[in-house]
C-alpha cells in the first residue's frame, strides 16, 4: 500500500523540519513549502492527500491558501489542518474557507499532529470507500 | 444782614407794636389817664423798643456768628480728613450735639455702604475672572461642552461643540437647540433629559454624530454624557451635555489588540519550536547523537530569541510608559562605533562582508545613554550585516552636523534594499519585510527600539533611504546636549 502524502506548508524552517521528521517517522511521506505560493503549486502538482499549513505567511497567507486551492476541482477535496500562532481562535467565516477540518494552535504537539492526520486520513477513506461501495452497488 | 439780626430787629419792633397797642388799650379803658393819650404810649413804646433792642440785637449778632460757626463746622465734616472740633455755647449745644450725632450717624452709614461697594467690586472681578476661566478651561477642551436652559435654548458652547456638531459658536447662543443641532436624536436626548427632571442621575449614551451629514463627513462615535442643571429653586434650570470623541480610544484598542495578537504571534513561534523538539527529545525520536544535538541546538536558538523578544517587548513598552532607567553622561559616539565593529566583524567575515569605519576629525560626544546608544547601533549594523548578501560591504560613519549641534552616525551598506512599500512600515512594532522573512530571523523589533531610543529617550531624528537591490543607508542624529539638561540649565 502506498504512504500517504502530506504536504507541509509553514515559512518557518523549524516547524516544516519537526513535523517533517514526526510524520515520516509515523509512516508517511512527506512534501514541503516555504510560502503559501509555493504551497499551492506543490498541490496542484502533487496532489497530496492531507495538506498542513501555517495560517501567517509571506507571499500567500494560509487562507489564501486555502481559497485558491478551494477554486480548483483537483485541490478542493484536499483536507487541510491549519496550524496558527495567533492569539486568538480562528472565526467562523475562516473556518469555512476551502476544505479546513481542523486548526491547532501554536505550540503545538507532534504527536498530536500525527493523531490528527491520521484521524482524518482515515475519514477520508472512509468516504470513498463508501462512495466507491455505492458505485458498485448501482 | 444775618439771620440773628434781622430776627432781632424785627423782634424789637414787634415788641414796640406791642407794648403800643397795649399802652392804647389801657388809656382807653382809662387805666393811665394821665397821661396824654397816644404821645405818651408812642413814647414808652419807643422807651421799651430801645431798651429791648439796645439787649437783642447784640444778641443777634452773636447768635449769627455761632450759627456761622456751627454751618462751617457742618460743612467741614464732609472731609473725610477733618479734624476740626466744635464747642458749641449753652445754648446751642442741644443743637450743635443733635447735628453731630446725626453726622456721626451718616459716617457710619457712608462707611457702611462704601464697604459694601467695595466687596460688590471685589465679588465683581472675582466672579468675571473665575468666568473668565472657566471659558479658557471650557474652550481649551477636546470634549464638547454645550449648556442650554430650561426653555432649550444654548447658553453656552465650546469651540469643539461647534466643530462637532458644526455650528457657528456665535450665532448658536440664545437659539433653539433644534434650529442649531441637525442630529436629531442629540435634541431628543436633550430635551427627554430636561423634561425628566432629575437633577441626581447623569445619562451617558453612546452615539454617533456627523458634523456634516448633507455633504457626507462620516459619523465619529461620541460617549455623551448627560445631566441636569438645578436652578436656584431647585429645580431643572437646563442640561450640560458633554461630548466625548471615542475615536482616539478605540484607536488605541485596537493598537492594543493588534500589539497583543502580533506579540501572541511572535511568542508562539519560538515556543512552538522549542515544545515540538523537546517533544520529540522525549518520544525518543531523534535518529541519532548528531540529530539529538541538532535538536539541543534548535532549542537553545529559540530560547535565545525567545529571551530577545521579551527583552525588546520589556524595553519598548518602559520606554514607552515613561519608567526606564536612563543613565545620562557625556558618550563618545566613536567608542559606540568600534564597539559594534570588535563585536560584529567575526560574523561579518564568516560571511565575506567587509565593516568599515570612517573616522571623524574630532571627538563626537553627546550627552545620552551608553549602553542604550551602542544597542542603536549595534542594532542596525547587526540588520546590515543580515541583509548584505556574500563580499558586500558595510560603511559605518560619524560626523557632526553643526546647524543642529547633533552627532549624526549613518550605516549604508550594499544589500537588498527596501521595497518602497515597506520603507513607511519599517520602524513599526513587529514589521518585517515579508521578501526578507526567509533571509534572516528577527523579532521585528530591533527597528522600532532603535526609534524609540533616539526619539522618546535622547530627543533625536532617525530614518532610512533605500533603492531596491542598491543597498540601503540607514542613519540617526542625537543632539549634543540633552534638550532637558538645556531647560534646567
Amino acid at each position: 500500500m502506498m504512504p500517504k502524502r502530506v504536504l507541509v506548508v509553514d515559512d518557518e524552517a523549524h516547524i516544516v523540519q519537526v513535523v517533517t521528521l514526526k510524520l515520516r517517522n509515523a509512516g508517511f511521506e512527506v512534501i514541503t513549502a516555504v510560502d503559501g505560493e509555493e504551497g499551492l503549486e506543490l498541490a496542484t502538482r502533487e496532489r497530496p492527500d492531507l495538506i498542513i499549513t501555517d495560517f501567517q505567511m509571506p507571499y500567500m497567507t494560509g487562507l489564501e491558501l486555502c481559497q485558491a486551492l478551494a477554486k480548483s476541482p483537483e485541490t478542493a477535496e484536499i483536507p487541510i489542518l491549519m496550524l496558527t500562532a495567533r492569539g486568538y481562535a480562528l472565526d467562523d467565516d475562516d473556518l469555512a474557507t476551502g476544505n479546513i477540518k481542523d486548526v491547532l494552535s501554536k505550540p503545538f504537539s507532534p504527536r498530536l499532529i500525527v493523531q490528527q492526520v491520521q484521524g482524518l486520513l482515515d475519514d477520508t477513506d472512509g468516504d470513498s470507500q463508501s462512495a466507491e461501495t455505492t458505485s458498485e452497488a448501482a | 444782614m444775618k439771620v440773628g439780626t434781622f430776627a432781632s430787629l424785627v423782634l424789637v419792633a414787634l415788641l414796640a407794636l406791642g407794648v403800643f397797642l397795649l399802652l392804647g388799650v389801657l388809656l382807653r379803658l382809662g387805666f393811665v389817664a394821665n397821661m396824654g393819650p397816644w404821645s405818651q404810649a408812642l413814647t414808652i413804646s419807643i422807651i421799651v423798643a430801645a431798651i429791648v433792642g439796645a439787649a437783642a440785637v447784640p444778641l443777634g449778632i452773636t447768635s449769627d456768628r455761632w450759627l456761622g460757626r456751627l454751618r462751617d463746622y457742618l460743612s467741614s465734616q464732609g472731609n473725610a480728613d477733618s479734624t476740626t472740633a466744635f464747642c458749641a455755647p449753652t445754648w446751642l449745644r442741644p443743637v450743635a450735639d443733635a447735628f453731630t450725632q446725626a453726622l456721626e450717624q451718616y459716617h457710619v452709614r457712608e462707611q457702611q455702604l462704601s464697604n459694601q461697594l467695595r466687596e460688590i467690586e471685589i465679588s465683581h472681578h472675582v466672579s468675571e475672572a473665575e468666568r473668565r476661566q472657566i471659558e479658557a478651561v471650557l474652550h481649551s477642551l477636546r470634549d464638547g461642552v454645550l449648556v442650554t436652559n430650561s426653555f432649550n435654548e444654548i447658553v453656552l458652547a465650546n469651540e469643539r461643540t461647534a466643530e462637532i456638531l458644526g455650528f457657528d459658536v456665535q450665532k448658536a447662543v440664545h437659539q433653539p437647540i433644534d434650529r442649531m443641532i441637525e442630529n436629531e436624536a442629540l435634541c431628543r436626548m436633550i430635551m427627554d433629559t430636561r423634561d425628566s427632571g432629575n437633577t441626581r442621575d447623569v445619562r451617558h449614551v453612546e452615539h454617533s454624530i456627523s458634523s456634516d451629514p448633507k455633504h457626507g463627513e462620516p459619523e465619529v462615535a461620541y460617549d455623551i454624557t448627560l445631566a441636569c442643571v438645578e436652578d436656584h429653586k431647585q429645580s431643572v434650570g437646563g442640561v450640560v451635555t458633554i461630548l466625548h470623541d471615542l475615536s482616539r480610544e478605540r484607536e488605541v484598542s485596537q493598537m492594543k489588540s493588534d500589539f497583543v495578537s502580533k506579540a501572541s504571534h511572535e511568542l508562539r513561534t519560538p515556543l512552538a519550536s522549542i515544545r515540538a523538539y523537546v517533544e520529540m527529545l522525549v518520544d525518543g525520536e531523534a535518529e541519532d547523537e548528531e540529530s539529538r544535538q541538532e535538536f539541543y541546538r534548535i532549542i537553545q536558538d529559540e530560547t535565545d530569541r525567545l529571551g530577545r523578544l521579551i527583552d525588546n517587548m520589556l524595553n519598548i513598552s518602559r520606554i514607552e510608559a515613561g519608567i526606564v532607567q536612563i543613565e545620562r553622561e557625556i558618550v563618545d559616539i566613536k567608542q559606540s562605533i568600534d564597539r559594534t565593529v570588535q563585536t560584529l566583524d567575526p560574523h561579518a567575515r564568516e560571511k565575506g562582508i567587509s565593516l568599515h569605519t570612517k573616522p571623524a576629525a574630532i571627538d563626537l560626544c553627546v550627552e545620552g545613554d551608553k549602553d542604550m546608544l551602542y544597542q542603536v547601533v549595534l542594532n542596525l549594523v547587526s540588520n546590515a550585516v543580515k541583509y548584505t548578501p556574500e563580499g558586500g560591504r558595510i560603511t559605518i560613519s560619524a560626523d557632526s552636523d553643526n546647524l543642529t549641534r547633533s552627532v549624526v552616525v549613518t550605516i549604508a551598506d550594499t544589500g537588498l534594499g527596501i521595497p518602497p512599500d515597506a520603507l513607511p512600515k519599517l520602524f513599526d512594532k513587529f514589521y518585517r519585510v515579508e521578501n526578507y522573512k526567509r533571509i534572516a530571523k528577527g523579532t521585528g523589533l530591533g527597528l522600532s527600539l532603535c526609534k524609540h531610543i533616539v526619539e522618546t529617550v535622547h530627543h533625536g531624528q532617525i530614518g532610512v533611504e533605500s533603492k531596491l537591490g542598491m543597498g540601503s543607508r540607514f542613519w540617526f542624529s542625537i543632539p549634543m546636549r540633552y534638550a532637558g539638561s538645556q531647560a534646567a540649565a
